[in-house]
C-alpha cells in the first residue's frame, strides 16, 4: 500500500456491503473503523475491492493519526457567542497539528480524526477535508449519522453533498506535486512541543497561524543551520532555558541578522548591547547583526505572544496580507525550483467573502485560481513593489492561487 | 486677514465669555462679535503623484498665508483619518483611495511643514481597536510609513487610541464648558503639541452627515476611556471596539477617572450627541490648520460599511487655518449647503457640526464671509448632493452598521 490513501471512517449505520458502491469512482480507497466495527460481510467485500480496513488504534507505519477539531468558525457554544480575544470569531483548524506531526513523523502521512459532534452543515464537510489536505494531511472522512443514513438511502441532496466531498478529495489526490512544495516562513517556532511545553508550543502554532503569519515548526532537538534558512525571526517560549546546543544554534541565527523573541528564562547574556526600542512588554538587545526581544515577564498568554510577534517582526515582512478576507487561513508554499508559488486559502465561514484581496510577497507574472470542484480560473494580478496583489472572485470554502514567477 | 488662532487665544477669548456658557446657555446669545473667518484655499489635484501633489499643496499653503509663522520651531501634531480596520476595503480599492487620508497627502504636508521649520512633527491617529504602532497599522493597509517618516526631519508616529508613549493622559478642557463633555482625557500628544493639524478625507458620514477636518477629531478620544471596552473606573490598558456605547448612544459613561457627561438627561440619540461631542473635542483641542483631501474618496458615508458606498474622484483639496471655514468650503465643493442644519442634506437626520461649532464662536460657515483663494468653488464642485439624493430616493440608505 502507498501512503496516498484517502480514508473514510465507515459509518456505523452502513450495515450493508452494498454501501461500498458509494465509493466507486471516488478517491476513497481506505476504510477506517475500530476493531470489529465493520460487519464481516462488508470487510470481506472491501478486501475484494482492494480497500484496506485500518484500525485507528494500529495504523500502518506510514500513517500517523492525530485527534483533531471540527474545523470552522465557532460562533455559538450553548447560549454563548464565542469569540477570540480580538472579538473576531474563534476559528478551529487542524493545520497546525498536521504541520507539527508531519515534522515529528517525517515520511508519514498525517491523518486527522475529527468527527462531527452531531449533525453539521453539509457545506462544512469540504472545509473539513480541505483544512487537512491543504496542510499535507488527510482528514478521515467522517459523516454524521443522519447524513450517512441519507447518503445510504440515496437521498438526492445527501448524495449531492457526498459528491462534493469526494470531488474535494479528488482535487487533492490529483495534486500530489503540491506536497513536494516547500513551506515559506517568516518566523520559526522552536520547542519540543511536549510535556510542560506542549500547551504553549501548540497554541503558538495555532495562534500564529490565525494571524496568517507564515511559520516553520522547529523541533529543538533537530535544529541545524538549515532550520533557520530565510527566516526573519524565531520564537523560543519553552519554560526552561535551552541547552547549549540549541542556544548556540539560535544565537548564530541572531548574530547573522535574525530576531529572537523569548522570555526571561533565556537569561540576558552579558555583553549584549541594549537598543533603544524597549517598550512596555519587551527589552531589546542586539547581538551581531541581529536583535533579541526579551519579554519583561514570563510568557503566559500565547495569543498575546502570537500577536506581538507579528509586530516585533513587522508587517513589512508579511508574506501574505489579506483584505476583506473574513475568517481566512492560509498556507504559502513554493515549488522546489522556486518558479511556482502556491497560496492556499481556507475560508472558515464556509464561504469566502466578496472582494477578497491578498498581497503575496514576490514578483509573479501569471497565475490561476483553483477551487475544490477542480475548475481553474484566471486571477487578477496587480503588480506592486516587491509583491503582487490578487483579487479573488467569491469562492466557497477553499481556493488555491498557483502563481508563476 | 487670516488669523493664527492658538489654543492660548482660544482660552483667553473663551474665558471672557465663559459665563455665558454656564448651565449650557447657547454661546451665541452672548457672542456679539461675528464668528472668525479666514481665507480658504481650494485646488484641483487629480493624482497622488508627489510631482503633482507637492507643488499644489505648497501653493495652497502660500495662499492661506504660509505655515512658517505657525510652525517654525514648534512641535506639530498632525491628526490623520484612518477610520475602521485596515483589512476592510471597498471592493478591491486601496483604503487610501476610499476612506483613509492618503499617505501621499500626509507626506506632502509633513514635507512642507518640515521645510517651514517645524522642530518636531508627530503624525497621530487612534488606530481602530489596537495598540499597534501606527507604522504597523499603515503597513497592514498597504501604505508605506517611511514615505511619511522621511518627508521631513524629526517625524514620528503615535497611536493615540490609548496611553501610548505618555506616562499619563492629558486633560484638555472645553473652554466654553462643552455641549456634552466639559473636557477630555486624551493621549499626551494632544497636549504636547504647539500646533495641531487635522488632515481629513472629504466624505459624507452616516451619523453626522458630513465628515471633514472637525469630524476627524472624533478620533482624538482614546477608546481606552471612551470606547465600548473602556475600563469602568480607570482606562483600560488597550482599546476595544469603537465609541458607540459612550459617545454615540450615551449608554455608558467614560472611565470614572475622566470627566463625566455634564447632563445625562440630554437625548441619547447619536444624531444629537455625535455632532456636539465633535465640537467639544474641537474646542478642547483647537485646530490650527485644516486640510480636507478629496482627490479620491467615497460617497454615501465614512467607510466601506456605509450602505451604498461607492468610489469617486472629486480631484480637489481644501486647506485653511480655521476648521469651520475649511469644512464649509469643503461642503460647498460637495454641493451641500454649509448653512444647512438638521433637515437639509446631508443633515437630514442630525445636527450640523458646523452650526454647533459656529454657535460657540470657533468660526463662520457663511461662504459670503469666507474668502476662497485658488480654484473657484463652482469650477471644482463634485456633486455628492445629487448622488445622495438619488441614493436616498432609491431607498438605499440604511442604518449604519459601524460607528467609530
Amino acid at each position: 500500500m502507498s501512503a496516498e490513501l484517502t480514508p473514510l471512517r465507515w459509518p456505523g449505520n452502513w450495515k450493508d456491503a452494498s454501501a461500498l458502491t458509494l465509493l466507486d469512482d471516488t478517491p476513497v480507497n481506505c476504510l477506517v473503523a475500530d476493531k470489529g466495527a465493520v460487519p464481516e460481510s462488508v470487510a470481506a467485500q472491501a478486501r475484494q475491492k482492494g480497500l484496506p480496513v485500518v484500525d485507528p488504534a494500529a495504523p500502518p507505519a506510514y500513517v500517523f493519526i492525530t485527534k483533531g477539531e471540527w474545523p470552522g468558525v465557532e460562533a455559538v457554544q450553548g447560549d454563548t457567542v464565542v469569540a477570540g480575544p480580538t472579538g473576531n470569531p474563534w476559528v478551529d483548524s487542524n493545520g497546525w497539528r498536521i504541520r507539527l506531526e508531519s515534522v515529528r513523523h517525517p515520511g508519514a502521512r498525517v491523518w486527522v480524526d475529527a468527527r462531527p459532534k452531531g449533525p453539521v452543515s453539509r457545506d462544512s464537510y469540504p472545509l473539513a477535508l480541505a483544512d487537512s489536505a491543504a496542510y499535507g494531511g488527510r482528514w478521515i472522512i467522517s459523516l454524521d449519522d443522519r447524513f450517512a443514513a441519507e447518503v445510504a438511502q440515496g437521498k438526492a441532496d445527501a448524495l449531492a453533498a457526498w459528491k462534493k466531498i469526494t470531488a474535494a478529495a479528488k482535487f487533492f489526490a490529483d495534486r500530489k506535486a503540491w506536497c513536494a512544495y516547500e513551506p515559506e516562513a517568516v518566523v520559526g517556532i522552536v520547542s519540543d512541543f511536549a510535556g510542560d511545553n506542549e500547551y504553549m508550543g501548540s497554541e503558538l502554532l495555532n495562534l500564529v497561524a490565525r494571524t496568517n503569519q507564515q511559520y516553520r515548526v522547529l523541533l529543538k532537538d533537530k535544529l541545524s543551520p538549515a532550520s533557520f534558512a530565510n527566516l526573519r525571526a524565531v520564537i523560543y517560549a519553552d519554560v526552561t532555558a535551552p541547552g547549549p546546543a540549541v542556544a548556540n544554534g539560535i544565537m548564530a541565527f541572531v548574530r547573522a541578522g535574525g530576531l529572537l523573541i523569548t522570555h526571561p528564562k533565556w537569561g540576558i547574556v552579558p555583553g549584549m548591547r541594549a537598543s533603544n526600542q524597549d517598550n512596555d512588554r519587551y527589552i531589546w538587545r542586539t547581538s551581531g547583526k541581529g536583535r533579541i526581544a526579551f519579554a519583561k515577564s514570563e510568557f503566559d498568554d500565547p495569543w498575546a505572544i502570537a500577536q506581538e510577534s507579528v509586530l516585533l517582526i513587522s508587517h513589512r515582512y508579511d508574506l501574505l496580507r489579506f483584505w476583506n478576507g473574513g475568517s481566512v487561513g492560509s498556507y504559502f508554499k513554493m515549488a522546489p525550483d522556486r518558479k511556482r508559488a502556491l497560496v492556499q486559502m481556507l475560508f472558515y465561514a464556509d464561504r469566502g467573502p466578496e472582494d477578497t484581496g491578498v498581497r503575496v510577497a514576490g514578483n509573479y507574472r501569471s497565475g490561476k485560481l483553483w477551487t475544490l470542484d477542480g475548475k481553474d480560473s484566471k486571477i487578477t494580478i496587480v503588480p506592486q513593489k516587491d509583491a503582487v496583489e490578487l483579487h479573488l472572485p467569491t469562492v466557497a470554502q477553499y481556493a488555491a492561487a498557483e502563481l508563476e514567477v | 486677514m487670516h488669523s493664527n488662532y492658538t489654543r492660548r487665544d482660544w482660552l483667553r477669548s473663551a474665558s471672557m465669555l465663559g459665563g455665558a456658557c454656564l448651565a449650557g446657555a447657547p454661546f451665541t446669545r452672548a457672542f456679539a462679535a461675528p464668528a472668525p473667518t479666514v481665507p480658504v484655499s481650494v485646488a484641483r489635484c487629480r493624482t497622488y503623484d508627489p510631482k503633482e501633489l507637492l507643488p499644489v499643496m505648497a501653493r495652497m499653503f502660500d495662499q492661506i498665508g504660509g505655515v512658517g509663522k505657525l510652525v517654525k520651531g514648534k512641535t506639530v501634531a498632525i491628526k490623520i483619518n484612518l477610520t475602521g480596520m485596515t483589512e476592510w476595503r471597498l471592493g478591491n480599492l486601496p483604503v487610501a483611495e476610499t476612506h483613509f487620508t492618503h499617505p501621499a497627502v500626509v507626506a506632502a504636508a509633513v514635507n512642507l511643514i518640515g521645510k517651514a521649520g517645524a522642530a518636531r512633527i508627530r503624525v497621530i491617529e487612534s488606530a481602530w481597536s489596537t495598540t499597534d504602532p501606527l507604522e504597523e497599522f499603515l503597513l497592514q493597509g498597504n501604505m508605506e510609513p517611511l514615505d511619511i517618516l522621511h518627508a521631513a526631519p524629526n517625524v514620528e508616529f503615535e497611536n493615540t487610541n490609548y496611553l501610548g508613549k505618555g506616562k499619563k493622559y492629558s486633560r484638555l478642557m472645553v473652554p466654553t464648558g462643552g455641549y456634552i463633555f466639559p473636557g477630555f482625557d486624551l493621549n499626551h500628544s494632544f497636549a504636547d503639541c504647539d500646533v495641531f493639524v487635522s488632515i481629513a478625507k472629504m466624505k459624507e458620514h452616516t451619523t453626522a452627515g458630513y465628515t471633514g477636518a472637525m469630524k476627524n477629531c472624533f478620533g482624538n478620544a482614546p477608546a481606552t476611556i471612551y470606547g465600548d471596552g473602556a475600563g469602568v473606573d480607570e482606562p483600560s490598558p488597550t482599546p476595544r471596539g469603537g465609541r458607540g456605547s459612550c459617545f454615540h448612544d450615551g449608554l455608558r459613561q467614560p472611565s470614572k477617572s475622566a470627566l463625566q457627561e455634564k447632563n445625562t438627561h440630554t437625548p441619547r440619540l447619536e444624531t444629537y450627541r455625535v455632532p456636539r461631542i465633535v465640537v467639544d473635542l474641537v474646542a478642547a483641542r483647537p485646530i490650527h490648520l485644516a486640510i480636507v483631501e478629496g482627490i479620491k474618496t467615497i460617497t454615501a458615508g465614512e467607510g466601506p460599511w456605509a450602505p451604498g458606498a461607492a468610489p469617486c474622484s472629486p480631484g480637489v483639496i481644501v486647506a485653511g487655518m480655521n476648521p469651520i471655514c475649511t469644512d464649509a468650503v469643503s461642503m460647498a465643493l460637495m454641493n451641500f449647503d454649509p448653512m444647512g442644519d438638521r433637515g437639509s442634506p446631508p443633515f437630514e437626520n442630525c445636527d450640523s457640526i458646523l452650526k454647533l461649532a459656529e454657535d460657540i464662536g470657533i468660526g463662520t460657515r457663511d461662504l459670503k464671509r469666507i474668502e476662497v483663494i485658488g480654484t473657484p468653488i463652482k469650477s471644482a464642485v463634485f456633486d455628492f448632493a445629487k448622488i445622495r439624493a438619488a441614493r436616498r430616493a432609491n431607498q438605499l440608505q440604511q442604518q449604519p452598521v459601524k460607528r467609530g
